[in-house]
Order: structure tokens, then sequence, then C-alpha cells
């Protein structure tokens, strides 16, 4: 298919741009190991509380560092393709026959590979430290396509915000927008342990639902009502942000 | 049937959101195989129009068809048989030279094994051979240039439109994009292609039009136009006089009395007189001045220049002076705007 071809010339290319920015890469690997260390070790304690469901805090831990992880992707996505804009090399693509189409795929498909090889490196690194993955093989391969799809979702705000705004000011301290997306979850304790406005504000927060589907494959295996509500707001989530991204992106180029 | 023009174009309007109206109902036409020039100063609607041709920026009135075709109907198809070098380059920094320019083919549909053989000729043939390897963000203003024209002809477009393709540009650069240019369109290449500089429109195009507040003032050969404008100028100045004032009233009077002088006035160190034919008109105003005794320092005949034309057609001298000034302040809101239309 065309579009799959175009695509994925547009693809390799945001791919090369990407490894080309080896600094962003050492960033995104090491707030992941920062957040082990930091939060790992002092909070190791908390797992003594009654009503804590896991023995191993770093198991715990695994599943916030990987989908906060992701959900902070979608502020660099912002600011290399604003890079792309400022420089006029997205109008160089528009200016080509290439389908529009192809290359929203072609961008948004980085997202993807870069919530892969985030998860990846996180789960090698988990699995090293002696993390147990509790749904197993399959658990992990589940965690990997449901944080690229959140890849993908964030990619799509990202997109928006560099689009919408144009503006280096704002797509630079965009990740603080992210910043309640990450937080206003049960990634540090469980939401039971959670109480007044911050247990309401964690209960709209979609990321929490996702969050807690993926802990649950780590930490306990396939318990499907913890998983399920997860699926649905993660695929809903994406659903509606792809087509906010796609809407945002025709009107724009059009 | 005939050769449809490269590039016809009826009643063209473009007002951006802002309430700028930036093209007011423009009309030409560029037959195949012409090295068009559009001449007009900063702000005239040049980038505006070659934005429009090249299906960027959508219109707000008028007719456009590019190669044959409506941009209206198939922008794809136009997008295929045009080659665009933009005012601000588009660039990825990121990428090598020779990557980029091979991309570039491919996005167009060219093969791997010709996307290759022709980056490396196009490499050559603006001089960048040396350096495709290198990333695009280590090249000079002049290497950035060059690398986006060869950018534009991966795909041998029929049809290129060079929207100022050397301004900002050392001398020697220069030159060399006029060769290139030059051998392009004896292959059989249309050029359109945008200019502020007198000098570059002189030497390239064999027709131009002059656009100016967004519409078009005028429109013919460089010669013709400067024969339009009238016969010779000749300059005369005077050297150091003592009471100046006086003397010049009486030079002036004495230049406008004779029958070869059309026109005639007064300059900062002397006079200026527009008339048929220099090489009779200058001893006659040589005479006249001798007997009106003021003494001549220096006597010129020239031909007019574009400049003469394009006084003659705006009643302003172009300004070359803020020739790339403002390129750089207006890229942020050009692309995807919101305002755009
Ligand atoms: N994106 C834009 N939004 C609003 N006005 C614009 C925009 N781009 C250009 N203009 C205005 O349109 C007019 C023509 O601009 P332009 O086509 O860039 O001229 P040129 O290329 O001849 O210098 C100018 O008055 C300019 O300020
Ligand atoms: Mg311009």
């Amino acid at each position: 298919m065309l579009i799959l071809r175009e695509s994925s010339y547009i693809y390799v290319r945001n791919l090369k741009t990407w490894l080309a920015q080896p600094t962003m890469i050492v960033a995104a690997v090491f707030s992941s190991a920062v957040m082990y260390l930091f939060f790992g070790e002092p909070l190791r304690g908390i797992t003594g509380l009654p009503g804590f469901p896991a023995s191993d805090y770093q198991a715990f831990l695994t599943a916030m560092v990987i989908v906060m992880a992701v959900v902070f992707s979608g502020s660099d996505m912002a600011m290399v393709l604003l890079t792309d804009i400022m420089s006029g090399y997205v109008d160089k693509l528009l200016l080509s026959p290439v389908n529009r189409f192809s290359i929203l795929l072609g961008t948004l498909a980085i997202g993807a590979t870069r919530a892969i090889a985030q998860v990846v490196a996180i789960v090698l690194v988990a699995t090293a430290i002696g993390v147990r993955f509790e749904g197993g093989i399959v658990g992990i391969l589940a965690v990997i396509v449901a944080t690229t799809l959140l890849g993908i979702a964030m990619g799509c705000v990202g997109l928006i915000i560099a689009v919408r705004t144009r503006s280096v000011q704002v797509t630079v301290n965009s990740w603080l927008l992210f910043m309640p997306l990450a937080f206003l979850t049960s990634a540090f304790m469980p939401r039971d342990l959670i109480t007044g406005w911050f247990q309401f504000a964690v209960g709209l927060n979609p990321i929490e639902y996702i969050l807690v589907a993926v802990r649950t494959i780590i930490i306990d295996g396939w318990i499907w009502e913890h998983i399920v509500p997860g699926f649905w707001v993660l695929l809903g989530t994406s659903a509606v942000l792809v087509a906010a991204a796609t809407y945002e992106y025709r009107r724009a180029t059009n | 049937m005939q050769h449809p023009p490269a590039v016809a174009v009826r009643g063209l309007e473009k007002t951006y959101p802002g309430g700028t109206r930036a093209i007011d109902g423009i009309d030409f036409t560029v037959e195949q195989g012409e090295f068009f020039g559009f001449l007009g100063p900063n702000g005239a609607g040049k980038t505006t129009t070659i934005k429009i041709l090249a299906t960027l920026l959508p219109k707000s009135a008028g007719r456009v068809e590019v190669a044959g075709i409506d941009i209206d109907r198939d922008a794809r198809g136009v997008r295929a048989s045009i080659g665009v070098a933009l005012q601000e380059v588009g660039l990825d920094d990121l990428s090598k030279g020779r990557d980029f320019l091979v991309l570039q083919g491919r996005l167009y549909g060219v093969g791997r094994a010709e996307a290759n053989r022709r980056a490396d000729e196009l490499l050559e043939l603006v001089g960048l051979s040396g350096v495709g390897k290198r990333k695009i963000g280590s090249y000079s203003g002049g290497m950035r240039r060059r690398i986006d024209l060869a950018g534009a002809l991966m795909h041998e477009p029929g049809i290129l439109f060079l929207d100022e393709p050397t301004s900002g540009l050392d001398p020697q650069s220069r030159l060399a994009i006029w060769e290139h240019l030059e051998q392009l369109n004896a292959q059989g290449v249309t050029v359109m292609l945008t200019t502020q500089h007198m000098d570059e429109a002189d030497r390239l195009c064999r027709r131009l039009a002059i656009i100016d507040h967004g519409r078009l003032v005028t429109e013919g050969s460089p010669s013709a136009l400067k024969a339009g404008v009238g016969g010779d100028v000749v300059r005369v100045s005077f050297g150091h006089m003592e009471s100046p004032d006086g003397r010049t009233d009486a030079a002036l009077g004495a230049l406008r009395q004779l029958p070869a002088v059309r026109e005639a006035d007064t300059t900062p160190d002397g006079l200026t007189a527009t008339v048929d034919d220099g090489g009779t008109a200058a001893p006659a105003i040589l005479r006249a001045l001798n007997d009106v005794e003021v003494p001549v320092a220096n006597l010129a005949v020239t031909r007019p220049s574009l400049d003469d034309v394009f006084l003659h057609h705006t009643g302003r001298e172009i300004r070359e002076a803020d020739a790339d000034e403002d390129a750089e302040s207006r890229v942020w809101g050009q692309w995807m705007g919101v305002n755009r239309r």
C-alpha cells in the first residue's frame, strides 16, 4: 500500500532524527532509573502498611515508572514536531505529493516506537533488580502493547500542543501539563490508602485506570476486574486523542 | 492539443486572516520552457503567490492552473509536477545532506537506486559532493540554499518555483546558482523565480512581471520594459561651484529649451535629462550649458535600468536595503496557520 510505504519513509526519517538526539534518549532512560532509586529506596517501608497490596515496592513502582516515562514522552514529541514546523521541514513534506495521512502516521508511529523502547528497557532493568512479573511473558507483552497505545495517545497530545501553540516556550514547558496526569494517580500509594480531594482527582484521571491495569498485570497477574476498566479507558482515550490530533492536523494542513 | 501553459493565473486574490490583502487580483501566464521573473520589493506578495501556486497556501479567489492541472481539482498532481524552493529553506538539520536528497526523491516516488544515483549527480551539480555525508546543520547559508535547490530537483520536475533563491548569499554562491538555473532552463525546465534584485532579474529572466502591493504593474522582457521608460538618460555633474543655485536654474532652463530633451531635472550635484538618443543630444547639451557659462565636470549617457523601470511604474525606488530583513521574523506564523486562511 502506498500510504504504508510513504509513512515508512517518514517514519525512518523521524527515527533517525530521534536517534540523532542522544540527550533525549539518555534523559528518558535516566529519569526512569532515578525514579527507581529515589522513590524505591526511601519508600520501601510503605509496603509494611496494612492494606498495601504488594510486599515488593520495586514491583509496585515498576508500573508507575513505565506509565510515567510514556506519559512524559508526549512533551518530547511536541518539541520534536515543533522543531520540524519551525525549520520549515514540515512545509517541505507538505509540498511533496505524499498523502497528508502518511505524514501523520509516520509521526505517530514514532510515539509508539519510543514507548516500546522505553518499556522494554524498563522491563529489562526491573528484571535485573529482581522484580517478578506475575502476568508472565504474556503479561509483559500485554503491558508493552498497552503502553505503546498510550505512547501513540501521548504523541497525539504532543502534536496538538505543537500545532496549536507553535510556541517554543509553551512546548518546552509542556511537561508541566503532563505532571498532573502522571502524579494524580495511585503511583506511589494504592487508592484505598489515599483520601480526600486527592482521591477524587485520582478517580477522574484516565491515566490512573491504565496504571492500575498495568500494575495489576505486573504484581498480581490476571485479575480481570482491575484490568478491564483500564483496557476500556485506554482504548477510549486513544481513540479520542487520535481523532483530535487528526482533526487538528487536517485543519492545519489543508 | 497544444501544450498547456506551465502556469496560468486568472484573477488571483489572497487576503490573510488579519485582513492583509496580499494579492489583489493578478493575472499572468508562464509558457513552457520560459524563464519567468517576479520582481518586486519586500512585502509585494511574491512569496504568497509562490506558496499558492505550490498548493501550500489556500487562495481567496481566482483560478490557477499549473502544468495544465487546476490546483483545486488535483493538488497532488500539481505537487508531483513541480519543484519548489521556498524563501525560507525547509531543511532537516539532523539529516545528512545526501540522505535528505534521497528521501526527497523517495517521497516523490523515485525508486531507491535511481534516487541514490540522482542524489550523487545533484550533489555534484550544486558543488556539494564533498559534504554529502555531513549533517545539514553544519552547512553554511550558501550550502543550505544549494542543497535545498538540489532537493527540489530530485524528481526532475518540468517546472521550478524559486522564491528569492539567492537572497542573503555571497556574490560567488549567487553566481553559482544563476549558472545552475540557466543550465536547467537550457535543458527545457520552466523556471519561475521571484527576486527583489534588479541585476538578477535582468540577467536571468527572459520575461518578467513587476509586482507591487499585490498587483502586477507591468510585464515584458527586460529590454522591452526599459525601452518603455523612454530613450537614454544623460547625467551631468557640475563639480564645485560658488553659487550653485542660480546657475543650476539657468542650466535647467537652457536644457528644457532644447528640442532633443524630453524631460530634465536637478540632482544633488547637477542635472539629469531624458532624451531620445544620447549620442546626438549630449553635444547639444554641452553647447547649451557652455552658452549659459555653467562648467561641466562630468557627463554620462546611460540606458534606463530596471530601477528606472520600477521608478517609472510605481513612483518609488525599490528598496534593496531591507532585502532580507523580515524573512526570519515571519516564519513563526506561517505554517499550520490557525489564522492562515
Ligand atoms: N502569514 C501571514 N499572515 C498575515 N500576513 C502575511 C502573512 N505572510 C505575509 N503576509 C503579508 O502579506 C503581504 C505580502 O507578503 P509576501 O507575500 O511575503 O511578500 P514578498 O514575498 O513579496 O516579500 C505582506 O504585507 C505581508 O506582511
Ligand atoms: Mg518573500
